[in-house]
C-alpha cells in the first residue's frame, strides 16, 4: 500500500518535470504556424489563425535561410568528423596503451595538459592559419581541427591500462597480425567507449557555433547551428514565427538522430567507465 | 631523429594544404566574364532587393559578373577575405579608409559618368572623407517614425504631441503608451538624434566627446519619457521600439504603443500587421531644433584591387546601379536612395515608395555621424551600458550620468589612440 | 612479448595520424597564439612589431580599456560560474533520483523527455528562450501573471538578476540531460546489497541517499562537477544570443570580451593575450579542483 503511495507521488512529479520539459518545445511547435503579425502582437499560445506560411517561405528557392542544405552540410561535417576523430583516437590510445610508442610518456602527459586548456586559446590562431592557407568557407576547418582533441584518447587509453591484457596475449600467441588483434579483440571491448566519444564528440561538432562562425562566410556553407543564429541576429528583422519554424525544421533531425541513438548512449555510457 | 620525421610531416602536409591556395589575380568565370566580388550585409528582407540589381546587372553584361555575397558578419568577412566590392555604413567609412582597407573611388566616378552633384549633398558628405570620394552613397536609413492611424490620424510633430497623445491614450486605456524607448538595438540612432536635435557635436579631434553637460542634458529626455512625462513603458528590452509597437494591448500582462521611432527596414513586417492603418512619417522634433539623424549603405572598393579590367567593371555596375529604374528596386525594399534622379522617380510615385519618400524628406535635416577612427568601438559604451542605465534607472541623477559619460569618453579616447599612425 | 621492428612501426603508424594532428590543429595554433600575444598585431593592418609582455601588462594595469573589457568579463563568467555550477550539478541529480525511483516501465520514457532537449543545438534553444522571455507580453510573463505568481511582467532580459537566471534557466533546460544520465549511470551501479543491508538496519531513505548512495557516487559527481566548471567557463551562444551580453554589458562573458576585442576593436595581439590568460585561469581553477578532491582522498 505505502508502496503504491510512493509510485503515485513520484509519478505525479515525474510528470510535471516533464511539462516543464516539454513546454518549450511545445511553444516552440505553435509559434511556427502562427502568422507573422499574430507571432509579434498576440501572447496566446495556440494560433488563432493556423498557417503553413512559414514553412512554405523556408522551404521556398529564394529563401535566404537554406534549411535543407545547412541539414545536409551538418549531417556531412557530423558524420565524417565524428569518424575520423573515432577512428584517430582508437589507434593512438591503443598504440599508447599497448605498443612501446617511443616517447609515450611525453605524449601523455601532453595529452593531459591539452585537457585542461580551453579552446578558445587556439581558436584565433588556427582561424589565422586556416586563413592564410585559403581554407575558410571550406569542409576542411569545420572538420579537421576537431581531431586534435585529445579527450578521446585520454578516455580509451584510461580504459585499456586497466582493460585485462590476457586475450590480446593468447591471439598474438597464436599468430595475429596487430591489425587482426585491434578488429577482433580490442575493438569489441572498447565499442561502448567507443560510442560514447563518438556521441560526445558529434554533439561537440554539431553544437559548436563560435569556430564556425569564424571560419564560415557564405550561406550554403552553413551548418545547423551557425545558421539559426544568423536567423535570429538576421539584421533589421523580427520574425518569431518565421525563426520557430526554422528552428523546429532544423531540431526535427536532430531528435530523430537522437531517439535513434538514445538506446545506444544509454547503454554505452553506462558501460563507458567516465567514472 | 622522430621529431625531425615529424617535422618533414609537418612541412609535406602543409605544403599539400597550400598547393589548394592560388593567387588572387582577376578571377575568370566558365564563360570568360571577369567575376567582381561583391560583400554586404544585407541578410534581412532587403537582401532579395540588392540581389535584383545584381542580378539585373550580370543579365545585362557579357563581359563582368558581379559574384555576391550577403553576410551576417560581413565586415569580419571582409577584413578576412578577399572581396573587391563592399557595402559599408556611412560611420563606419572613416574606419575603413584609415585602415587602409577602401580606396578613392573618384577616379571610377568618372569611368562610371557619375558626378558628385547627381547625389544629395546629405550622401556626399557621407561619401567625401578628408577631400577625396571614398564611395558611392547608395541610401540613407534615417530613424523613422511609424504611425498607427488608429490611435491617431495625424502623426506627432513636437514633444508636446507626443504627450498629448499619450494623455488621451492613457485616459482610453492604461496599458496604450504614445512610443516605446527600446534599452538595447537601436540606441545609437537615439543618442545621435537627439545630440544632433539639440545641436551637440560629439567629435573632438578624432576621439568622440560625449562628456558634455549639454549632451547630459539632451540623453535625460530619454530619461524624462520613461520615468517623468511617462510616454513610453519602463522597462522594453531589445528593439522594444518596434515590438511595443506591433504588440496588442492585453490587460495587464502587454502594452503597445502608437508610435514607432525604428528603422526602416521593419515597415514590411509593419505593413502586414497594419494594412493602410500604417502610417509613416519624418521624426517628431523632441530637441530644440529639427535634425534627422541615421546610417547610410556606401558602396566601396577593395584597397586591393588594383587590375585595370576589375575597375572598369566596377564602374561599369555603379553606372547602372545608380540609373533611376535600377536602384528604384533598392527604393522598393523601403530604403532611401540619395542618388537625385531616383529620389525624383520616388517623388513623382511617393504612394507606392511610402518608406523610401518619407525618408527622403529627411535628408535636408540629416546630420551626419561623427567621422572618427572606430566609430562603433568609441560607442559601444554607450550603445551597451550608458543607454540601458539612462532609460532603466528611475532615480538617474544628472551627476551618475556624468559620471558615465565621462566612462564612456575615457573609452572612446583609448579606442582612438589605436589608430594607425 | 610485443617487442621486434614489426610491432615498433605498428606503434608509430597508429599513433602518427593522433600526432600530426594534434600539431597541426593544437600544437601549431597553440604556439602561434603565444607569439602573436607578442606582438602589436592588428586584424586589419597586421604585425606591428614585437612589443614583449606589453599586452599582457596593458590587460593587467587597472584603468586601461582592455584591463576594464578583461576584468568585466572575468567577473561576469564568474558569477556564471558560481551561480550555474550547483543547480546543474544538484538537479541532475534530483532528476537522476526521480527517475531511479519510478516503476521500470515508465524509466525509459521520462529518461528520454528529459534528455532531449540536450540534442538541440545552443543556437536553436537561444532562440526559442528568447521569445519566452520576451519582456512584453513574452508566454514565460504572460504564463506567470495568469496563474498568479506574479503581480506584473517581469523584465527578464533587460534588468539583473533575471537576465542572469533566464541564461540559467535555458542552460540547465539545455544541457541538464547529460548530467542527469552521468548520475543515472552511477547509481546504477551502486551494490543493491548495501542497500539491503541497510534496509535490514531499518534505515530511512534520507538516510541511505546520504550514507550510501552519496559516498558510492562520489567519483562520478566529481567528474561532472569539474566538467560543469569548465563548461560555464566557456559560456559564449546563450548569453550573445538570448541577452546580447546586457543588460548594461553584465553578461558579457569572456569568451565574447575577447572575441569582440579581436574582431571589433582589431587588436588580435591583445585578444591572443587575453585568450591565454583565460586559458591560466582555467588551468589553475581545475588545478585546485583537482587538488582538493586528491586531499579530500587522502583524509579518508
Amino acid at each position: 500500500m505505502r508502496r503504491k503511495q510512493k509510485n503515485i507521488i513520484i509519478v505525479t512529479l515525474a510528470v510535471l518535470i516533464a511539462i516543464l520539459f516539454l513546454l518549450p518545445l511545445v511553444w516552440m511547435v505553435f509559434t511556427s504556424f502562427k502568422t507573422l503579425s499574430e507571432s509579434m502582437s498576440s501572447s496566446a499560445i495556440l494560433p488563432k489563425v493556423w498557417t503553413l506560411q512559414n514553412y512554405v517561405d523556408i522551404f521556398s528557392p529564394t529563401s535566404d535561410a537554406p534549411i535543407l542544405l545547412w541539414v545536409f552540410n551538418t549531417a556531412v561535417i557530423t558524420a565524417v568528423g565524428t569518424i575520423l576523430v573515432v577512428v584517430i583516437d582508437i589507434l593512438a590510445a591503443y598504440s599508447l596503451a599497448r605498443l612501446n610508442v617511443p616517447g609515450k610518456n611525453i605524449i601523455i602527459g601532453i595529452i593531459i595538459m591539452a585537457l585542461t586548456i580551453p579552446g578558445i586559446v587556439t581558436l584565433f590562431p588556427a582561424f589565422y592559419i586556416f586563413k592564410s592557407f585559403n581554407l575558410l568557407d571550406t569542409f576542411i576547418p569545420l572538420i579537421l581541427p576537431y581531431t586534435a582533441s585529445t579527450m578521446g584518447v585520454f578516455l580509451i587509453y584510461n580504459f585499456l591500462v586497466s582493460f585485462p591484457k590476457d586475450l590480446e596475449e593468447a591471439a598474438y600467441l597464436d599468430g595475429a597480425s596487430q591489425m587482426q588483434i585491434l578488429r577482433h579483440v580490442i575493438f569489441p571491448a572498447i565499442k561502448p567507449v567507443a560510442v560514447t566519444l563518438g556521441v560526445i564528440t558529434f554533439m561537440g561538432i554539431y553544437n559548436d557555433y563560435l569556430w564556425p562562425s569564424l571560419v564560415i562566410n557564405s550561406n550554403e556553407m552553413k551548418t545547423l547551428t551557425l545558421g539559426i543564429a544568423t536567423l535570429i541576429q538576421g539584421s533589421n528583422f523580427v520574425n518569431p514565427a518565421g525563426m520557430m519554424a526554422a528552428t523546429m525544421v532544423a531540431t526535427i533531425p536532430a531528435i530523430v538522430v537522437f531517439l535513434v541513438a538514445n538506446k545506444y548512449f544509454v547503454k554505452s555510457v553506462t558501460n563507458s567507465g567516465i567514472k | 631523429m622522430k621529431s625531425f620525421k615529424w617535422l618533414v610531416l609537418l612541412i609535406a602536409s602543409v605544403l599539400v594544404l597550400g598547393a589548394c591556395s592560388g593567387g588572387n589575380n582577376a578571377s575568370k568565370s566558365k564563360d570568360g566574364k571577369i567575376q567582381i566580388s561583391f560583400i554586404n550585409g544585407f541578410t534581412g528582407g532587403d537582401g532579395a532587393y540588392m540581389k535584383k540589381i545584381t542580378d539585373g546587372f550580370n543579365a545585362s553584361q557579357d563581359k563582368y559578373e558581379i559574384v555576391e555575397s550577403q553576410e551576417k558578419d560581413h565586415y569580419t568577412k571582409y577584413k578576412s577575405g578577399d572581396y573587391d566590392m563592399v557595402v559599408i555604413h556611412g560611420n563606419n567609412l572613416e574606419t575603413y579608409r584609415l585602415d587602409g582597407m577602401i580606396q578613392e573611388v573618384g577616379p571610377l566616378y568618372e569611368k562610371a559618368g557619375l558626378k558628385e552633384s547627381d547625389f544629395h549633398q546629405a550622401g556626399m558628405d557621407l561619401a567625401k572623407l578628408d577631400g577625396k570620394l571614398y564611395g558611392f552613397p547608395i541610401d540613407i536609413h534615417p530613424l523613422t517614425m511609424f504611425y498607427n492611424k488608429e490611435f491617431t490620424q495625424e502623426a506627432p510633430k513636437t514633444y508636446e504631441d507626443l504627450k498629448k497623445l499619450n494623455a488621451d491614450l492613457q485616459a482610453k486605456n492604461k496599458d496604450l503608451y504614445a512610443l516605446g524607448v527600446p534599452s538595447s538595438g537601436l540606441v545609437e540612432f537615439y543618442m545621435l538624434m537627439i545630440a544632433a536635435q539639440n545641436g551637440v557635436d560629439l567629435q573632438d579631434g578624432n576621439a568622440l566627446n560625449f562628456a558634455q553637460p549639454e549632451y547630459a542634458d539632451a540623453l535625460m529626455t530619454f530619461h524624462d519619457m520613461v520615468w517623468k512625462d511617462k510616454v513610453s513603458p519602463a522597462g522594453l528590452g531589445l528593439d522594444g521600439e518596434f515590438k511595443t509597437f506591433m504588440k496588442e494591448a492585453d490587460s495587464g500582462k502587454a502594452v503597445q504603443s502608437a508610435i514607432a521611432l525604428t528603422g526602416p527596414w521593419y515597415y514590411a513586417a509593419a505593413k502586414e500587421k497594419f494594412g493602410d492603418s500604417l502610417g509613416v512619417a519624418p521624426i517628431p522634433q523632441i530637441g530644440k531644433q529639427q535634425a534627422a539623424y541615421g546610417n547610410a549603405h556606401m558602396l566601396a572598393v577593395s584597397a586591393s584591387v588594383e587590375d585595370e579590367e576589375v575597375k572598369e567593371g566596377i564602374a561599369e555596375f555603379a553606372k547602372y546601379m545608380f540609373t533611376p529604374e535600377n536602384l528604384i528596386n533598392w527604393a522598393d525594399g523601403g530604403q532611401a536612395p540619395v542618388h537625385l534622379k531616383t529620389i525624383e522617380k520616388v517623388t513623382a510615385e511617393k504612394d507606392k515608395y511610402q518608406i523610401a519618400y518619407q525618408n527622403s524628406l529627411q535628408f535636408d535635416s540629416y546630420v551626419a555621424p561623427p567621422q572618427v577612427y572606430q566609430y562603433g568601438e568609441q560607442i559601444r559604451y554607450m550603445n551597451e551600458k550608458v543607454f540601458s542605465k539612462l532609460v532603466g534607472t528611475e532615480n538617474l541623477t544628472a551627476d551618475q550620468l556624468m559620471k558615465e559619460l565621462e566612462s564612456a569618453t575615457k573609452k572612446a579616447q583609448q579606442i582612438a589612440e589605436t589608430q594607425p599612425k | 612479448m610485443h617487442k621486434g621492428t614489426s610491432t615498433k612501426t605498428w606503434a608509430i603508424l597508429m599513433v602518427s595520424p593522433f600526432v600530426l594532428c594534434f600539431i597541426l590543429f593544437w600544437l601549431a595554433p597553440m604556439l602561434l597564439g603565444l607569439w602573436v600575444s607578442l606582438h602589436n598585431w592588428n586584424l586589419s593592418s597586421g604585425n606591428n612589431g614585437f612589443v614583449g609582455l606589453q599586452n599582457y601588462v596593458d590587460i593587467l594595469t587597472p584603468g586601461s580599456l582592455y584591463n576594464e573589457a578583461f576584468m568585466l568579463a572575468l567577473k561576469n563568467t564568474l558569477v556564471f560560474v558560481v551561480i550555474s555550477v550547483p543547480p546543474l550539478v544538484i538537479i541532475a541529480l534530483g532528476l537522476a533520483l526521480v527517475l531511479d525511483n519510478l516503476p521500470t516501465r515508465l524509466k525509459p520514457v521520462f529518461r528520454t523527455i528529459y534528455f532531449v532537449s540536450y540534442s538541440i543545438s545552443v543556437t536553436a534553444v537561444s532562440a526559442i528562450f528568447l521569445w519566452l522571455f520576451n519582456e512584453n507580453g513574452g508566454f514565460i510573463n504572460n504564463l506567470l501573471v495568469s496563474i498568479g505568481i506574479l503581480d506584473q511582467p517581469i523584465n527578464w532580459l533587460s534588468e539583473q538578476p533575471y537576465a542572469w537566471l533566464s541564461i540559467l534557466i535555458a542552460t540547465v533546460w539545455w544541457t541538464i540531460g547529460f548530467n542527469m544520465m552521468l548520475f543515472i549511470n552511477a547509481l546504477d551501479e551502486v551494490d543493491p546489497s548495501l542497500y539491503e543491508a541497510a534496509d535490514l538496519d531499518g534505515a530511512n531513505a534520507f538516510r541511505k541517499f546520504i550514507y550510501i548512495t552519496l559516498p558510492q557516487i562520489k567519483n562520478v559527481a566529481f567528474f561532472i562537477i569539474i566538467m560543469t566548471v569548465i563548461a560555464s567557463f566557456n559560456l559564449y551562444g546563450q548569453s550573445r544570443l538570448i541577452t546580447a551580453g546586457g543588460p548594461e554589458q553584465s553578461t558579457t562573458t569572456l569568451t565574447m570580451g575577447i572575441q569582440n576585442t579581436v574582431f571589433g576593436m582589431n587588436q588580435l595581439g591583445i585578444g591572443s593575450s587575453m585568450a591565454i590568460l583565460m586559458g591560466i585561469i582555467m588551468l589553475l581553477v581545475t588545478a585546485a579542483q583537482y587538488f582538493m578532491s586528491y586531499r579530500k582522498k587522502e583524509v579518508n
